[in-house]
């Protein structure tokens, strides 16, 4: 039997037949075939094995000091963004300074300031006791960067909810702080998935500054290896696609988050 | 009945910058009575009613709530959890199930266990008829249910006194008739209720007296007999043949 219905369906079954060109993410085709071409070249040859042996633990390092920096950035960032739309004025005016002067200023003065001007200083004033020479000194530049501008989308997210939703809380009788961490904060928070997941992989690429306060990172690493065999194709083709394997695998990662978050 | 006012409003004034929202406005609420304000829009009636529970704060004069200065109180959030109130929009939290919407502030404020609000959250929705939508989120619900399911999360709270700011007019007509019978059984009850609406029906069905507020100020106070048999005042006598049509 012939309804309407079935006819309408097949007519949509028919169309659908074709490969449907406009749906594929052509840029992810392209991107197999490079990185299936790329990576079948460099896992057969000999020379690159070498590069990613010497740089591994390069890989390690950079992704411990991005979690870790991430993590720092995500709590101090909220509590900065929740000063920032606070009523309370040395609040705001606190938060509002740290944002304003931390974004100013570039990430790798940032990294060179605290490596050679507060780690030494730390160092000196506790008698060496506590010294962030190393991993935490990359960490605290990178982290405290990175909170300016968290706290911003923070700030935007908690914005971006309709005034309603807080009148709502009070009215029943939440205080402030009872009805952003149950009633702003969650809707918020999904509202700014997106921007957070780009900070990530910023900062993933970010994180390549550490190099210049000499922390063997996947960039120093790679440069160690250019500059003891001036092999710096090799080298430098190393690093970029390590990165890349890690921003892709990141930014696939941002998706599923997402998703999930939307489905709930 | 207890013939102490619940609400005390004593010359109350709110400006807005420039703009004189409620200018010099008194008026005293029994308990168990229902008071609806009417006015022309503009007129200070959202802006009176979200003093009460200090939505609103207020530049000069008084409101007392069951004994408590809303003005003057260091605990405005117990004051809050005795004054339910119910919004245009609704305001339900989108990321939480009707159930979820009721049992929050009971668990957060009212400090009760989980089973304890999730079964009074189940009674109150069954009280304003829609029991089976415990598991919707509000985005699944229409109109109509998303305002019951706000009425049902501030009656949850046991409250003394209900305001309602204009509780219908975001609602499709279909949807308006559930939403009234809901605050018609609520005032027979005996609730304390200041509702802020156009609604003639529910005026002539369970006010005991209405206030017309034009330009922040009192016009008129009268019971619904006399609201729509012989206003005193031509200012009212003009707002309803506009809006009696």
């Amino acid at each position: 039997m012939r309804t309407p219905a079935t006819e309408a369906a097949g007519v949509r079954r028919g169309r659908a037949l074709p490969i449907p060109w406009e749906s594929i993410p052509w840029w992810a085709v392209i991107l197999a075939i490079v990185g299936l071409t790329v990576g079948w070249s460099v896992l057969t040859s000999e020379e690159y094995l070498t590069v990613i042996r010497f740089v591994m633990d390069g890989v390690r390092l950079t992704l411990q000091v991005t979690f870790i920096s991430y993590l720092i950035a995500l709590i101090v960032g909220l509590l900065f963004g929740l000063m920032r739309v606070s009523e309370n004025p040395v609040f705001y005016a606190a938060s509002t300074l740290y944002v304003e002067v931390l974004r100013g200023i570039p990430l790798l003065v940032i990294i060179l300031y605290v490596g050679f001007v507060i780690t030494p200083r730390i160092r000196g004033a506790t008698n060496g006791r506590i010294d962030l020479q190393g991993l935490p000194s990359a960490v605290l530049g990178i982290a405290i960067c990175y909170a300016a501008y968290m706290a911003e989308v923070y700030r935007g997210g908690i914005e971006s909810i309709e005034r309603g939703q807080m009148e709502a809380a009070r009215s029943l009788g939440m205080n402030y702080l009872q009805a952003m961490r149950h009633v702003i904060l969650p809707q918020a928070i999904r509202r700014i998935l997106p921007p957070l997941g780009n900070n990530f992989i910023a900062m993933l690429k970010d994180s390549s500054l550490m190099a210049v306060i000499a922390l063997p990172d996947l960039l120093q690493m790679g440069r160690l290896y250019v500059s003891r065999t001036f092999r710096a194709f090799e080298g430098y083709n190393t690093v970029a696609l390590l990165y890349l394997v890690m921003t892709l695998f990141l930014s696939l990662l941002v998706r599923v988050v997402e998703r999930r978050a939307a489905i709930e | 009945m207890n013939s102490e006012p619940i609400i005390r409003i004593e010359r109350v004034h709110k400006s807005f910058g420039h703009v004189r929202a409620v200018v010099d406005v008194s008026m005293e609420i029994l308990p168990g009575e229902v008071v609806v304000i009417i006015g022309p829009s503009g007129g200070g009636k959202s802006t009176l009613l979200r003093c009460i529970n200090r939505l609103e704060t207020i530049d000069k004069g008084r409101i007392v709530v069951d004994g408590h200065s809303v003005t003057e109180t260091d605990s405005i959030n117990q004051v809050r959890a005795e004054i339910g109130m119910v919004f245009q929009l609704f305001n339900l939290f989108p990321h939480l199930t009707a159930l979820q919407n009721i049992t929050l502030a009971q668990r957060v404020v009212r400090r009760r266990k989980q089973k304890e609000a999730e079964e009074i959250a189940h009674k109150q929705l069954a009280k304003v008829g829609i029991g089976e939508k415990w598991d919707s989120y509000p985005s699944q619900l229409s109109g109509g249910q998303q305002q019951r399911v706000a009425i049902a999360r501030a009656l949850a709270m046991d409250p003394k006194i209900m305001l309602f700011d204009e509780p219908t007019s975001a609602l499709d007509p279909e949807m308006i008739k559930g939403v009234l019978d809901v605050m018609l059984d609520l005032a027979k009850e005996g609730m304390t209720m200041v509702v802020v609406s156009h609604e003639m029906g529910f005026v002539r069905a369970a006010a005991d007296r209405v206030v017309l507020l034009d330009q922040g100020s009192i016009v008129e106070v009268t019971t619904p007999e006399r609201l729509f048999a012989a206003p005193e005042e031509e200012r009212t006598r003009q707002f309803l043949s506009q809006i009696l049509h």
